[in-house]
């Protein structure tokens, strides 16, 4: 195929494969050679680039999702001799060692700087935490990122690319797809139900460097509006399949209603995978190790499914029914989640005990969600990632806490609920344990917070 | 002499290579266009010990169209050349390791080469492997020689039967710390070209000169036909101290044999199964006590798992046993190390090459001893560390840059110690989220071990070019650490001239002198010598030159120009210019001469072990989640001692990621091997570094004592930092939750299970 991009601000035009990965297409292809490959599975940042504004790992983008694209690469920022006061930055407060993770980190600092003239050190640190780095401790990269904003760095945003599909050739036309709309797309996929549906593309890029994944055919749905948007619809907010984790983070309905589901994609990886991890896909992906659907459990939420042929509604669970394998019938697609939105009186709460700070799988994921009346439980739904092939309700402690009141008792009692409840495969006591002291941090909040008001 | 009355040393400047990396036009070796270049792959074995009977090829395969390579294909002597002749290129019948080299394929292309792979079945007659030291003590398997022990090493002094009686109490714990992975950013990769005579290779690598000689071994090369080139190194860390010469042998034979260029490129999933690792170890630790806190006795059985074969294992060894009574002051030792052969990849070099481990033993003996003495962590080191005029249970007597009091008492300072140590061990038991401060001191001993570089010969030189720049040859290597500015910035010094017009191009050992291997943390101290040696030696040149010229040799030198009884002689650049035109290249060599004064007596292990100890003092403070039992780093205050620190912005920056990298192996780097003798992990999610959100604040003071043995003063500082992180995350964890690790990494599961067993004896008091 033929794709057409904007790259450093200069039209390129390259003839690759559809499933080409975007970091050979700017390695190989354009000899952009500043994009380094580190692990090839998002787990690095060494490739990190801005493809539309955002920062995403160039490793994990197949090529039929960069057409029409914005691309910064590191080549674009400066030269040797007139470089760019980030690069200056970078070299003047010795945040520069041995130079591969140099690229990718510049061009996260660049990325976050561009949305935030006046990041904390946290807010720094937070995003640079998809970017790998073994020789500095981080110290004097977070201080470079600093300076830079403190000597008055501003960085114009970077373009937000215009969709394009790209020039199919050959067979290529039979088996690659980049509908415009849902409507198309559901065309496509009733006469090619088989077709790999290509999303954000964070899940089955690994499987696809690993060779698990030979997919044959494959259609680009990332961008469709209809499935890009979170909207408050009555009583229901309704977010599209595709929206990111990022999307999810920015949506200040989902902050103030939703705040579970804001917690869980703000501990999803780090910020060049949650520019790209779609909630959607982390549903279909139908994995015990996914954090956005025990929030999805928890807030009771419904996926709605179409086709050609109409749409299914059901519960979130019932969507999720087996490992890897999420209900959909052949023709259908994922389009929304439907969540209630809460009353005055609800709590919820999501936890994540990955084995560090960030780019982290869970080791144990727990959401809660609880209504109170005068101290009294009056609805409970809760939810365990980790523990088992898919995410699960946990109805033995929602059925523990419902009708009581929230006291020590009660809290000690659920908190034995849940500890019997749970029947992980490994690490079994340590990760029942570790659940039950988070539902006791939750209801104990609950208490305090309850007091306060 | 004062670090202001140097033009460059000393100063805070900004690295030489920074500009390429910061604009990605650096090129490594995955970045390099080879034209015509043939792709390299390995036929591993899948198990851990056995007998290769044979290698079927696929006869629907079309072998004419790929290079296959076995051991009989070997020219010369089939092993990499390293300390021991024992790594071998390709196996000929014993499978020692999972993942061990049974054949090599060259192709044109990824996909050939994939099938090609894919066509090759190796017949194998499995055997019951060693797995562990235990396996390999009991001889589970004989993997190398009649009992697995590859080296033994013993250090005694006085009587430590004496030295225990006269102890109150006795301390004595098992330690154990982990394999810990390298995680450079740039995996391991190697190109060859084929020569009419020879081989030329390129990659990333630390040790150019050991490449160029194990070429020269294994495919029976003269060495004057191999050339051998770093590329530029994405972060090594020792994982690229002896693998680099495994790979060239394996590109170069396949370079030799099709006829074409070829480049073996790993990715992160291959690299990490199949490079070498940090040394697991066992410590067998007995300390005896006064009742005041100081040390009568150490016993010490130390074990390194080397893997299948020596590789660095030896000398991480003899590293081992010299840092494991630490920073302190033993009167009677009996000290013994051994490296145990296993059936798992070979063990080899990780910054610090031995002594995390027996620091991590020594330190954590320090913080059990102070508990059962009732002392803080602080008063116990005090009382015991080395001062100047003491002596190591190895007979050297401690007489320049004994700094360990200094620095220790520094950083309890600095950080508050004592008093967040005492306010956070009477936290409310109810209190789940709980702080702890850990305290911990080591030293590092700079350069090789023994009379290493009195015999390594190391030779750099510099040459004055024609444009008028200056080029510092060596084959010392830059991978991050600064070299490529640190070696500049020392000839800059002596020639007197702009830093700009200096350079340390990467080394090409067609080119560059042998300054022995980038490792030791031996390249400022020593390599530096040379460097500094060999500026000395071109003014000399020149000097010379203009006295039998003019009739007077000049007797001074001062900003580039030579002066005569106080009179103007010539500019350098004149002088040089003249040269050149008159009597062609204008280079000067220096030299790390031996050093007589000084001895090692490498069979008692008694004598001058190292020329100069750098010392590093840190409290690492941190917050422990009991809910989660996760572990979160807050601050790390650091103090060190390192001689002269040449480049303060590169030290305080090779301070933070050393004292990083040994918080991972504290707490979160976990790796281990299954029963197939294959490691646990193979990809980043897996095996997990520490990011932004996992490093502490660093505050970093660094003092400086200059040391008479290397150059400008330099001690060695690239390991020293990454010796001593480990035990005190285990003394954060000991002062927040009262429970008492003897292992690394404490992950959560180890918290977890260490919180129970603390539960658990409550209950049944």
């Amino acid at each position: 195929m033929k794709i057409e991009m904007t790259v450093n601000g200069e039209k390129r035009t390259v003839k690759t494969t559809p499933l080409a990965r975007l970091l050979d297409v700017i390695r190989d292809d354009m000899n952009l050679k500043g994009c380094k490959e580190g692990c090839g599975e998002g787990e690095c940042g060494a490739c990190s680039i801005i493809l539309n504004g955002r920062l995403v790992n160039a490793c994990m983008v197949p090529a039929i999702q960069a057409s029409g694209a914005d691309i910064e690469t590191i080549e674009g920022l400066g030269e040797e001799d007139r470089l760019d006061p980030l690069q200056q930055a970078f070299i003047d407060e010795g945040a520069v060692h041995c130079g591969f993770c140099t690229p990718g980190m510049i061009m996260a600092a660049r990325c976050l700087l561009e949305d935030n003239a006046k990041p904390s050190r946290l807010e720094i640190k937070t995003a640079l935490s998809g970017n790998l780095c073994r020789c500095t401790g981080y110290d004097r990269i977070v201080s470079a990122v600093s300076k830079a904003v403190d000597d008055g760095y501003r960085p114009a945003k970077s373009g937000g690319g215009k969709k394009a599909s790209p020039e199919f050739e050959g067979d290529e036309k039979d088996r690659y797809f980049s509908p415009a709309s849902l409507a198309e797309a559901l065309d496509i996929l009733a006469k090619k139900p088989d077709i790999l549906l290509l999303s954000g593309n964070t899940d089955i890029g690994p499987e696809m460097k690993e060779g698990k994944l030979k997919p044959i055919a494959a259609m680009d749905i990332f961008t469709i509006p209809e499935l890009k948007r979170i909207r408050r619809d009555g009583d229901v907010i309704r977010i599209g399949a595709c929206t990111t984790n990022t999307d999810i983070m920015e949506s200040d309905l989902v902050r103030d209603l939703l705040p579970a589901l804001y917690q869980a994609s703000c501990s999803c990886a780090a910020p060049a995978i949650r520019n790209r991890a779609t909630i959607g896909g982390n549903c279909c992906t139908a994995s015990g190790a996914a954090d956005l659907p025990g929030a999805l459990f928890a807030l009771g939420a419904k996926a709605r499914v179409v086709s050609k042929k109409g749409e299914r509604i059901m519960e979130a669970p019932e969507f999720i029914k087996a490992y890897r394998k999420p209900d959909l019938q052949p023709g259908e697609i994922l389009a929304e989640l439907i969540i209630p939105i809460p009353p005055k009186n609800a709590y919820q709460r999501f936890f994540k005990r990955g084995s560090r700070a960030a780019l982290t799988l869970s080791r144990v994921s727990l959401a809660v969600y609880v209504e109170l009346e005068d101290g009294v439980v009056t609805a409970c739904r809760a939810a365990a990632g980790s523990m088992s092939p898919t995410p699960i309700r946990l109805p033995k402690l929602e059925a523990t806490l419902i009708g009581k009141k929230l006291d020590k008792i009660c809290i000690e009692c659920a908190v034995d609920t849940v500890y019997n409840e749970l029947t992980p495969r490994k690490s079994a006591v340590y990760r029942k344990n570790l659940s039950s002291n988070l539902v006791r941090r939750f209801l104990e909040s609950l208490i305090k917070e309850n007091e306060k008001n | 002499m004062p670090s202001t009355q140097f033009k460059y040393v000393g100063k805070p400047l900004p690295r030489l290579d920074a500009a390429d990396k910061v604009t990605g036009k650096a090129v490594y070796i995955a970045d390099l266009d080879i034209p015509g270049a043939w792709v390299a792959g390995v036929l591993r074995s899948p198990v851990p010990a056995g007998r290769l009977k044979g290698i079927a090829r696929d006869p629907a395969f079309d072998w004419s169209t790929v290079t296959v390579a076995i051991a009989a294909d070997i020219p010369g002597i089939n092993a990499v050349h390293m300390i021991r002749d024992d790594f071998i290129a390709l196996v000929d019948e014993k499978i020692t390791y999972n993942s061990q080299a049974l054949a090599l394929v060259a192709a044109p292309d990824e996909a050939t080469l994939a099938a090609a792979l894919a066509a090759l079945t190796p017949d194998i007659e499995a055997v019951e492997p060693a797995l562990t030291i235990e396996d390999s003590l009991a001889v589970k398997s004989r993997v190398w020689g009649d009992d697995n022990v590859m080296d033994d090493f013993r250090v005694n002094l006085g009587d430590v039967e004496k030295g225990f009686a006269e102890a109150d109490i006795i301390v004595e714990h098992t330690y154990r710390t982990p394999l810990q992975e390298h995680i450079y950013l740039e995996n391991c990769g190697m190109a060859a070209w084929p020569t009419p005579d020879g081989v030329e290779v390129a990659g990333s690598l630390q040790c150019p000169h050991y490449v160029h000689n194990a070429l020269a071994m294994a495919l029976d090369i003269h060495t004057d036909n191999i050339k051998v080139k770093q590329t530029v190194t994405g972060g090594a860390f020792g994982g690229k101290e002896d693998y680099p010469s495994v790979m060239a042998v394996w590109v170069g034979l396949l370079a030799k044999l099709s006829g074409h260029p070829v480049k073996l490129l790993y990715d992160r999933a291959e690299d990490m199964l199949v490079t070498p690792k940090r040394h697991p170890s066992k410590v067998i630790h007995k300390l005896g006590f006064k009742k005041d806190g100081t040390i009568t006795a150490a016993e010490v059985d130390l074990y390194l798992d080397g893997g299948a074969c020596t590789s660095m294992s030896k000398v991480v060894l003899a590293r081992a046993i010299l840092h494991s009574t630490g920073a302190y002051k033993v009167p009677h030792a009996k000290l013994r190390a051994r490296a145990m052969a296993t059936n798992t990849p070979p063990n080899g070099a990780f910054r610090g090459f031995g002594a995390p481990q027996a620091i991590y033993a020594i330190e954590r003996q320090m913080d059990f001893a102070a508990r059962a003495l009732g002392m803080d962590p602080c008063a116990i080191r005090m009382k015991n560390v080395l001062r100047k005029g003491d002596a190591f249970p190895f007979g050297q007597v401690l007489e320049d840059g004994a700094s360990a009091a200094l620095i220790l008492e520094d950083v309890v300072k600095r950080s508050d110690f004592l008093k967040k140590h005492s306010a956070y061990a009477n936290q409310p038991e109810d209190i789940r989220v709980r702080m702890g401060v850990g305290l911990s001191l080591c030293m590092h001993g700079g350069g090789f071990t023994g009379a290493g570089e009195d015999k390594m010969g190391t030779t750099v030189e510099v040459e004055y070019l024609p444009n008028g720049n200056v080029e510092v040859l060596s084959g010392s290597t830059e991978m991050g650490q600064g070299t490529d500015t640190m070696l500049p910035m020392y000839v800059a010094e002596i020639l007197q001239m702009p830093l700009e017009r200096v350079s340390h191009p990467l080394p090409d050992t067609s080119r560059a002198p042998n300054s022995g291997p980038t490792a030791a943390s031996r390249t400022a101290m020593f390599v530096g010598r040379a460097a500094v040696e060999a500026g000395e030696n071109l003014l000399a040149k020149l000097m010379d030159y203009l006295g039998e010229k003019n009739g007077v040799r000049p007797d001074d030198y001062r900003d580039g120009v030579f002066y005569a009884g106080g009179k103007e002689a010539a500019k350098l650049d004149d002088v040089a210019k003249e040269w050149l035109m008159k009597r062609g290249r204008l280079a000067a060599r220096g030299m790390v001469h031996p050093d007589t004064r000084y001895t090692w007596d490498e069979e008692k292990f008694h004598g001058t072990a190292y020329k100069g100890y750098s010392w590093l003092a840190q409290v690492l403070e941190a917050e422990v989640d009991l809910d989660t039992y996760e572990i979160r780093p807050k601050k790390a205050t650091v103090s060190s001692e390192v001689g002269r620190a040449i480049n303060p912005i590169q030290v305080d920056g090779q301070m933070a990621g050393g004292v990083l990298q040994s918080y991972g192996m504290g707490y979160m780097e976990d790796l281990t091997v299954g029963p197939d003798g294959k490691f646990s992990a193979h990809q980043l999610n897996a095996y997990l570094i520490p990011t932004t959100l996992d490093a502490p604040d660093f505050d970093v003071k660094v003092f400086e004592d200059p040391s008479p043995f290397g150059a400008f003063g330099a001690k060695g500082i690239g390991e020293l930092s990454c010796d001593g992180g480990a035990p005190a995350v285990a003394g954060v964890v000991d002062n927040a939750c009262g429970v008492y690790a003897t292992e690394a990494p404490i992950t959560g599961e180890k918290l977890f299970t260490m919180m129970q067993a603390k539960e658990e004896a409550e209950a049944g008091q």
